[in-house]
């Protein structure tokens, strides 16, 4: 194989989904085995939020969900801080690679309210659920905590009424279909790919060699960038994205994404478990109305904005400019959230209990569980696929409405 | 593939616009061709690239050729 050949295959060219979350949920796994934490966005989102209301002279610090989540220090001093600027340097290289950067501009000003409105209703509810489509979902529910999968249900539930709200005419811009006679010719400037790809290269290795040399004086840090890395790299090479999971079985009646996130969970639990077995302590959350809300927010808010809190990630460094304006929106949300806090967390979360699984159930019990239930999860999408298709089909069949 | 021989009657142009409008103005489009004739996709969206081959193949259309180049990607599905 030549080195052209290899960049094309492996460095250009989209990653299969499976593959790739099936190594996100392996590597989530070992992530949590040498932090201790999992990997989770939107609490360091919220911390940037705390850390903007200090510059702007308010105290943050003392109120209850930043003691909850901890202000101290700044993102290069926090685990979850350092893994997140790898997730930007690896999304980043990825995209440069394949010069796949360009300023892409809403092409109407709706695009721009739906994703900061989305944005400010996800943000809001996932943080009310402690956690988004990570520690409530992706790697929430690998720690045997109850509350992850009462978010995940009703994120499949918000997601369905945000999948009917955004297919409203309101958000839908006039789409010409034109006659044509030959393709557009597609060309890209040779020059400019050749750059970009030198540039994401040289991101790629100056950001390794920074955490490589950060890992020989605090190696949580410097291996949690390493990890981050790895993690960017994944979601944008192969456009893994969990909002298209949960909207596009309702919409489109597409399964692949959502399959592929049922999988990853089960060979990430597996390792948590082990972990879990050693000794690691397992996050777990209040399994309380918190979750059930924050997930219907977080469903409906991402179909909306049309990416959740990693998917805006991936997509703001590669110049969709729409999703600047979601994650301007994910830290708005995750912001009042914390303000808010004080007064409703008795009534809604801290009052509950945290249900970890592995306790109630025992651990081999817990594990049964889990994976039972993410097999149910697997069929009930087997089964609504089905029936989705079926309907189609038969609406195709049947007699034509006369047109008027 | 024989390219030269694909050539197609109607162009969707959805440059700029984000998911799932690409993949949904695709599904929408297509029953408007006639059997044989070929729709031209062209969008920035690369998550595009997940959806739409895979919802054009599940209802029933066939994907001709999909090219990437640099930003821009372009589906040729058939009816």
């Amino acid at each position: 194989m030549t080195w052209q050949d290899f960049k094309t295959h492996y460095l250009v060219r989209f990653w299969a989904p499976l593959p790739a979350v099936l190594a996100a949920g392996v590597l989530s796994a070992y992530y949590f085995g040498i932090t201790g934490t999992f990997w989770a966005v939107t609490g360091e989102f919220t911390r940037w939020g705390g850390h903007l209301l200090q510059l702007a002279g308010y105290h943050p610090e003392t109120w209850g969900y930043f003691q909850l989540i901890h202000l101290e220090g700044t993102p290069l001093t926090r685990i979850d801080g350092v893994m997140i600027i790898g997730m930007f340097a690896g999304c980043l290289s990825a995209a440069l690679w394949a010069n796949n950067v360009k300023l892409r501009l809403p092409r109407h000003r709706i695009r721009i309210v739906q994703a900061l409105a989305g944005g400010i209703i996800a943000g809001f509810g996932a943080r009310l659920a402690m956690g988004c489509n990570l520690a409530a979902f992706f790697t929430g529910i690998p720690q045997f905590s109850l509350h992850a999968w009462f978010f995940a249900l009703a994120t499949a539930a918000g997601s369905y009424f945000g999948a009917r709200f955004t297919l409203l005419p309101m958000f839908r811009l006039p789409v010409k279909l034109q006659k044509i006679d030959q393709a557009m010719p597609l060309q890209q400037d040779a020059n400019q790919a050749r750059h970009r790809f030198r540039l994401g290269m040289l991101i790629f290795f100056a950001f390794m060699a920074w955490a490589v040399s950060q890992s020989f004086s605090a190696p949580k840090l410097g291996l949690a960038a390493l990890f981050g890395l790895a993690f960017g790299l994944l979601i944008e090479r192969a456009q893994i994205c969990f909002t298209s999971a949960f909207r596009d079985l309702w919409i489109t009646g597409r399964s692949q994404m959502a399959k592929a996130i049922i999988l990853g969970m089960a060979v990430s639990a597996i390792g948590i478990y082990s972990y879990i077995q050693l000794g690691a302590a397992p996050k777990i959350m209040w399994a309380g109305p918190n979750a059930v809300l924050g997930g219907l927010m977080f469903g409906f808010g991402i179909v909306l904005a049309g990416g959740c809190e990693t998917g805006w990630m991936y997509r703001a460094v590669e110049g969709q400019v729409h999703f600047w304006w979601v994650g301007i929106g994910n830290i708005i949300g995750a912001t009042l959230l914390a303000v808010c806090w004080d007064d409703i967390a008795p009534v809604v979360a801290t009052n509950f209990d945290k249900v970890n699984l592995l306790a109630v159930f025992g651990p081999q019990g817990g594990l049964l569980l889990t994976y039972l239930m993410l097999a149910m999860s697997f069929g009930a999408i087997l089964l609504w696929e089905r029936r989705f298709f079926a309907s189609k089909a038969s609406a195709r069949t049947a007699p034509a409405p006369n047109p008027a | 593939m024989n390219k030269p021989s694909l050539i197609p009657s109607y162009r969707l142009d959805m440059t700029g616009e984000p998911c799932p409008y690409p993949a949904v103005a695709t599904l929408e489009a297509m029953p408007n061709l006639s059997h044989g004739e070929i729709l031209e996709v062209v969008t920035d969206c690369p998550q595009s690239i997940n959806s739409i081959p895979l919802d054009a193949r599940n209802h029933g259309y066939e994907v001709l050729d999909i090219q990437q180049d640099g930003p821009t990607i372009r589906y040729l599905i058939r009816r």
